[in-house]
């Protein structure tokens, strides 16, 4: 194993995720390498939910290998891959509605950080700040203490966020972060991924709001029928006519192009 | 914490105090019966209020306890002081293996199959009819089958305590197994462990996407669980110097799963709450038999609909609208008396 981190911090090398004759992921293969924000766009049904799946440990690949920081974790679970590094928000607005703000977050500053043989009996200190700085970056420090089943969509979703930063992780899966917001609530999202972007955190991102994924990110990947019909940048995206034809629409690339030229 | 100490320890002087103020046999009886309950249930709430797992099992995690003391008291001749731990430490082996046979399986197929078990359980001791020895010109079996293990006698109180005192030697005992169950259950429900419980039960998929093995806690709540619940039977196999198959009787599963409803389930004071007020319920409606298991379930039905959290839930909801009144108050008078100050 060589000492220093490998440029390429995520490396999916033909991955395929079959339910039944259907291929909902088919020969992917891309690389994020370290402190890089890649998007991933696509029509509904394209697959890139599968893919988050796959690279998560939630579903098996198929075919293909992913590595993660230099090692195969084609097959590891969850957990072993949230140890690792690769901490995941999900789409849909998740929470563990039992507890408050603060002892969700503690989940992934407990738990999420490094595996425990032993399990914990007692919080020590450095995880609870773990747990405080994590809510201090997504600005919902003065709140840990509510109840998070009370809380609104917003800060459900950042606490999302907050839980799986204080996993300190080494790269972040963002699926649809600022799905289901208005446009205020979607700006506080995009500056809470912007500081993280620029605190140097990798970043691979699914999102549909295209204003906010080009603004973003360097690179993007658009998918069709579980296949990559896309790589490369923003700029190029626009211009690219199968992306225009089965995804972006004449009317969205003209007006992303002015977007992308007044920026 | 400090609040539940708070509520603990004034329960626990009450519990020490009751068998001097009424030494009835009558009363002493009850209360040990209670506190042995009240113990099963409190561990029970931690597999299936706190983790959400729904296992029935309880009980036959009971009789392994009760049992296993007994047998080696029987045949190995062990004091049950020896035995009780060993019966407690089997049947957290028991309970992990269940635990493990769990796993894969969700919600109401964990209740089939730990009903199942304990039914298995149930058969096994009821049908074993062959002799395992002779005592005098009678056969006994090896489980004492439908008779009930007999013959290993009991914690020795009789010896040890003046005749007018030996009934508390078992109720101390049973209480002291109720205390540390209840201390422990707090503990564990209080601590980061608990919280990788309740994580699980909220949402599977996030927990074990934030690091916490399900595999691994799922093992540790069933095997946590099952230590004092093993303790609790030991404690009344001695108690009543027969361990019987009744124990695993389906209305019993039943009565102590209705105690965890009615008192609350994943409450931490819920079990024992419930465990309080179905005994007396069960006490008053003694008296017309026929209407016992009616009054039990129309309580259920009662609870389960009107009160889904339970007393326990019920006693919070008031206590917090009593405070956010008394807060109301507060606030409403605080503007005249800046109105004074300022004056």
């Amino acid at each position: 194993m060589t000492t220093d981190r490998p440029s390429s911090l995520l490396s999916c090398r033909s991955v395929s995720k079959y339910y039944g004759a259907m291929a909902a992921v088919k020969t992917i293969s891309f690389d994020v390498r370290v402190g890089e924000i890649v998007g991933i766009g696509g029509p509904n049904g394209a697959g890139k939910t599968s893919l988050f799946d796959v690279i998560a440990g939630l579903q098996p690949a198929d075919e293909g290998a992913i590595f993660f920081n230099g090692e195969d974790v084609t097959s590891a679970s969850p957990q072993e891959l949230c140890h690792r590094g690769l901490a995941r928000v999900f789409q849909s607005v998740v929470a563990f509605d039992s507890m408050t703000l603060r002892e969700n977050v503690v989940i992934g500053a407990a738990y999420g950080h490094r595996l425990r043989f032993v399990p914990p009996l007692m919080l020590d200190r450095d995880t609870l700040e773990r747990a405080d700085r994590a809510l201090d970056t997504v600005g919902l420090l003065d709140r840990a203490n509510v109840p998070i089943a009370s809380l609104p969509v917003l800060d459900r979703k950042l606490a999302m966020f907050a839980s799986a930063l204080a996993t300190e992780p080494l790269m972040l899966l963002l699926d649809e972060p600022v799905g289901g917001l208005n446009p205020a609530e979607a700006d506080r999202v995009m500056a809470v991924v912007r500081s993280l972007a620029e605190g140097g955190l990798t970043i691979l991102l699914i999102e549909h709001v295209m204003r906010f994924m080009v603004q973003l990110c360097r690179r993007i990947i658009i998918m069709q029928h579980g296949e990559k019909i896309y790589e490369g940048s923003s700029e190029g995206m626009v211009r690219d006519p199968t992306v225009v034809s089965v995804y972006l629409g004449s009317a969205t690339a003209r007006r992303l192009f002015h977007f992308l030229a007044a920026s | 914490m400090r609040k539940d100490v708070a509520i603990g320890l004034p329960l626990l002087v009450l519990a020490i105090v009751v068998p001097f103020a009424w030494p009835t046999r009558y009363v002493v009886e009850e209360m040990t019966l209670f506190f042995i309950w009240a113990a099963v249930v409190t561990q029970w709430n931690l597999v299936f209020g706190v983790a959400g797992v729904f296992s029935l099992a309880q009980m036959a995690i009971f009789a392994i306890g009760g049992y296993v003391t007994g047998m080696l008291g029987l045949y190995l001749g062990w004091s049950l002081w020896l035995a009780m731990f060993a019966g407690g430490l089997a049947a957290v082996v028991f309970s992990a293996l269940v635990g493990v046979a769990c796993l894969r399986l969700r919600g109401a197929y964990v209740a089939l199959l730990t009903l199942a078990i304990t039914q298995t359980m149930y058969l096994l001791i009821i049908t074993d009819t062959e002799c395992f020895y002779m005592e005098g010109v009678t056969c006994r079996n090896f489980t004492g089958g439908t008779r009930g293990l007999t013959g290993y006698g009991d914690f020795g109180f009789h010896q040890l305590l003046p005749h007018k005192y030996a009934a508390f030697g078992d109720y101390f005992l049973a209480l002291a197994v109720l205390c540390t169950a209840t201390a422990f259950s707090v503990f564990i429900i209080r601590s980061p462990v608990g919280l990788a419980f309740k994580a699980l039960r909220d949402n599977t998929v996030y927990a074990i996407s934030r690091g916490i093995g399900r595999f691994k806690y799922q093992l540790l709540v069933f095997a946590a669980s099952a230590l004092f619940t093993g303790l609790a039977g030991a404690v009344y196999a001695g108690h009543f110097r027969v361990m019987g198959a009744n124990t695993l009787y389906l209305s019993q599963t039943l009565f102590l799963l209705s105690m965890m409803i009615i008192g609350g389930v994943g409450q931490i004071w819920g079990p024992l709450l419930g465990a309080a007020a179905l005994m007396l319920v069960d006490e008053a409606l003694k008296e017309v038999v026929e209407w016992r298991l009616l009054g039990l379930g129309l309580m259920l039905v009662v609870f389960v609909v009107v009160w889904p959290k339970g007393l326990a839930g019920g006693v919070e909801a008031i206590a917090r609208r009593w405070r956010r009144d008394s807060v109301r108050a507060f606030a409403a008078v605080r503007p005249e008396e800046v109105a004074s100050a300022k004056e």
